[in-house]
């Protein structure tokens, strides 16, 4: 399913079962009016789905540029399907070590910390403090102002609110949709001094001003519901540090 | 070239890419470790059981695709794989499972049963493991556990019983010159200190930058005191033989560095 977040941002959501709920893997398409970029590839699982979108949405024309948050199987696993799908894909990725990574040797490396134009577009790599891999960048779009974040600020979700945005949730994102997804992904999160996160997070804030949160693994996050969501998040972290008791230490 | 650890456990090691910049960058360029003269390498390391039955933990890197099957193929001299276990489905560790299984299709996959998405990862068939579970090798038993730390939920780590080994997977990782490749760290000229784990942690353990440092290292001392190992083969160092405990708890200093200074840049 896709949802458009603005005039050149569609989301292209895909889920997976996460117990009782489910987690999205989203890509991200932008349209830059006959060339089009795609943030991730998303996984194989769900590699025929994707193709049928971006088919549709680019009138069978394919993509143009693939820019990857990082090397992992449900971002990256549709990275040579896509090129051979699509001429002259230009992939560009924060590995330092492609062949390491699996990944392609010509993929344009992007520096964490660091711009890049990629078909004429501004885009900023930025070191996410909620990340699963080192490598991990968190992509920001100069032109939309959207913030596409891989592995963080997102949640679980029903099957019934699967295409929703922030925005059009009730109540916005759940509290338990959102404690549920950092606790079972970003298991480290047990250690953290929340404070740290939460200025850490607010600094990116406040440098961006992100028109969106755009995660891999949540609903779209609009600027007039991040404090909302960041409230949750924050408290969740709280709650899963506070929940855990290194054994012995009792 | 592998190398025997203890009879029947071998260590295999790919040494990657130049990182000469780590240390080139920082602001002791020129620490009593490191030879200018030589390449700095963080590698990858995957360990073969060759026991009654066989195991392979983790799978080297896409870059070593050709060379972790000579070796299977040189140190199993015809037996079968019988187990081919990944910590994580992180490429660097599992991206030569296919190859592997082809090459060795009578082999058992096993995968942590941590975290989700396992279907996302071609491990949904896997024979999920966890604490608690071992698997008996003949002389050898691993067994295998919940990461201590780690960076995405789907992560194990793994014990051997026997030889009262401890597999930690990134974790303990840290950089080896040109000179040091197949060492053991016993062996090299300078002794592991907490500046040079730093080039691993501060890279791939970048979250020690937001942690409550008192509590990290609480459970650094519970590691320490649970395992006791007596061999440390991490996946991203050369193996430690000797004062494995005194080895493992340098990592206390290196959390409170990174706490305070913050990351020193990206791996991968």
């Amino acid at each position: 399913m896709t949802v458009r977040l603005s005039h050149d941002t569609i989301w292209i959501n895909e889920s997976h079962s996460v117990g009782a709920h489910s987690e999205h893997v989203s890509v991200y398409l932008i349209d830059l009016g006959g060339e089009y970029i795609l943030i991730d590839s998303g996984s194989f699982h769900h590699r025929d789905s994707i193709k049928t979108a971006i088919d549709r949405e680019t009138d069978g024309e394919g993509i143009d540029a693939l820019i990857l948050s990082h090397s992992d199987y449900p971002h990256s696993g549709n990275v040579d399907e896509f090129r051979n799908e699509w001429d002259d894909v230009e992939l560009v990725a924060s590995s330092g070590s492609p062949a390491v990574q699996g990944l392609p040797t010509d993929a344009r490396k992007c520096s964490i910390g660091g711009e890049l134009e990629v078909l004429g577009r501004k885009f900023s790599f930025i070191d996410p403090p909620l990340a699963d891999r080192s490598h991990t960048t968190w992509i920001y779009d100069h032109e939309s102002g959207i913030l596409f974040a891989a592995d963080g600020m997102g949640s679980t979700h029903t099957a019934a609110d699967r295409n929703k945005t922030a925005a059009e949730l009730e109540g916005g994102i759940s509290y338990d949709h959102i404690y549920e997804f950092h606790h079972d992904t970003l298991v480290w999160l047990r250690y953290v001094d929340p404070s740290k996160l939460r200025g850490a997070i607010e600094d990116i804030l406040e440098e961006y001003h992100p028109t969106y949160i755009a995660p891999i693994h949540g609903h779209p996050i609009p600027a007039n519901a991040l404090d909302e969501y960041m409230e949750k998040l924050i408290k969740a972290a709280d709650q899963i540090a506070t929940e855990y008791e290194v054994p012995g230490q009792t | 070239m592998p190398r025997e650890v203890r009879d029947s456990l071998y260590w295999i090691q790919e040494c990657g890419a130049d990182r000469s910049n780590f240390v080139e960058e920082t602001s002791d360029p020129n620490p009593v470790w490191y030879n200018e003269d030589e390449e700095l390498h963080i590698g990858q390391c995957a360990y073969l059981f060759t026991d009654d039955q066989t195991l392979l933990f983790d799978t080297l890197s896409p870059a070593s695709s050709d060379r972790i099957i000579a070796v299977l193929d040189e140190l199993l001299a015809g037996d079968d794989l019988d187990y081919l276990a990944v910590s994580h489905p992180d490429v660097p560790h599992a991206g030569n499972t296919a190859r592997i299984l082809r090459e060795y299709p009578e082999a058992t996959l096993v995968a942590p049963k941590y975290g989700t998405g396992h279907e996302l990862y071609h491990l949904d068939d896997a024979m999920h493991v966890g604490e608690g579970d071992t698997i008996d090798l003949g002389t050898n038993t691993v067994a295998f556990h919940e990461a201590t730390f780690l960076d995405a939920a789907l992560h194990m780590w793994m014990t051997e019983t026997t030889t009262n080994t401890l597999f930690p997977v990134d974790w303990f990782g840290y950089p080896h010159t040109n000179s040091e490749c197949g060492l053991f760290a016993d062996e090299f000229d300078h002794a592991i200190t907490p500046d040079r784990l730093m080039h691993f942690h501060g890279r791939v353990l970048f979250w020690y930058q937001y942690v409550d440092v008192e509590k990290v290292n609480a459970e650094i001392d519970q590691l320490i005191e649970s395992y006791d190992p007596d061999l440390l083969a991490p996946a991203h160092g050369n193996v430690v033989r000797e004062n494995v405990s005194d080895h493992m708890r340098l990592m206390k200093q290196v959390v409170q560095d990174i706490n305070q200074d913050g990351r020193v840049g990206a791996l991968g």
